[in-house]
């Protein structure tokens, strides 16, 4: 399935979900696809932590679902991160793992043992109960429901998406510097949850 | 002196007094007793993590949540979390504690350790980390010192422990 034609699917299903989106193509392509500067943070400066920094929020916020992605080159990384994200359990949390066989960002570098990666796999020898794939946009139009509907626990998706091509790797990266998307994101979630992010007592 | 386990209780203490909700954390030798305390305590979170990278990101993430975090861990850990520190918690500008060992300094025997004995603090200065070393029982405060001051500054503080705080006492 075509990356882009995948994140416009669940861009066209979110309704308050809070998204996390990693380092990589997965920033650039929601951004392109939502222009969406509020309801996001774009964790670009971070190689395999988007999963970790989503479960915080998540755990703030357990009447809110979040969406986490990354690629499969930054879940390569640090793939232990599901070892915890099952210890936590976390059902407000869904992990989309975007897999494009590739280090997208870099020029769609190759990727160790590519071929053989076998994501789900990996996540149910780790304990994940809820493991999704979907390769294709039909299958992911018919099953995106299931996978959406945490109440049992944490959510584990692997999209495999075709590598960006080269004039898609040219799209704008979300044009917004750190501390501008702390506080965008930051205050939306105050507004949209009343928790108190920024005016803690000190 | 006062016993290795009342210290790790009253750190534990300190960080729920302090505003702390939640606690990511990989063990050293150190604070094992710390980590047995923290998960005792029914007013922190404890979450055991897969590498020190993850606790940073759990922890920053947590910010957004609205919870107080802090991240527990060795000096070698601490060492491999640069990356991970520097690019999300100074580009976004997110505060978080970092609870740290001083490992390689005078009384520690592990020769492992010299290599933190001999650029721990000069990393953390290098990358303009403000530190503060707790030695002592009566410095335990500055935990919650050190978090408000992470709050007000938007980026990390790291708090590093002693070994004759952690263990009563350098080793012969």
């Amino acid at each position: 399935m075509r990356y882009r034609d995948c994140f416009a699917h669940l861009a066209s299903r979110q309704t308050d979900q809070f998204v996390v989106t990693s380092a990589g193509n997965s920033g650039q392509i929601w951004w392109d696809v939502t222009r969406d500067h509020e309801r996001v943070f774009y964790l670009d400066a971070s190689m395999s932590l988007s999963t970790m920094f989503a479960s915080g929020i998540a755990m703030g916020h357990p009447e809110r679902q979040v969406w986490a992605f990354m690629g499969d080159g930054a879940f390569c990384m640090n793939p232990g991160m599901l070892m915890v994200e099952r210890q936590m359990n976390l059902p407000n949390l869904v992990h989309f793992l975007v897999s494009n066989r590739r280090y997208g960002a870099t020029s769609n570098a190759a990727l160790p043992n590519q071929a053989a990666n076998d994501y789900a796999a990996i996540a149910r020898g780790m304990g994940l109960a809820r493991v999704f794939e979907f390769a294709s946009l039909e299958a992911l139009e018919s099953g995106l429901d299931a996978a959406l509907d945490g109440a049992d626990g944490h959510t584990f998706v692997v999209l495999e998406v075709e590598p960006l091509s080269d004039a898609e790797q040219k799209l704008p990266q979300p044009p917004m510097d750190g501390p501008e998307l702390k506080y965008l994101f930051g205050r939306h979630v105050e507004r949209s949850t009343g928790v108190k992010i920024f005016d803690h007592a000190l | 002196m006062t016993e290795p386990s009342e210290i790790s209780r009253r750190i534990a203490e300190e960080l729920a007094a302090c505003g702390v909700g939640l606690v990511a954390s990989l063990p050293d030798n150190w604070i094992t007793g710390v980590m047995d305390a923290i998960e005792r305590n029914n007013q922190l979170t404890h979450v055991p993590v897969n590498r020190e990278e993850s606790a940073v990101g759990l922890c920053s993430g947590a910010y957004f949540g609205g919870i107080g975090a802090a991240a527990l861990m060795g000096a070698s850990g601490f060492m491999t979390s640069i990356y991970a520190i520097t690019k999300i918690n100074y580009t976004y500008e997110v505060p978080l504690l970092i609870v740290i060992t001083l490992r390689g300094t005078f009384g520690d025997h592990h020769k492992h350790h010299v290599s933190n004995g001999l650029y721990l603090e000069p990393v953390l200065d290098a990358i303009d980390l403000p530190y503060l070393i707790v030695d002592r029982p009566d410095e335990l405060h500055r935990i919650g010192e050190a978090y408000r001051h992470s709050r007000t500054f938007s980026r990390p503080v790291v708090v590093a422990l002693t070994r004759s705080l952690l263990k009563g006492g350098h080793q012969p």
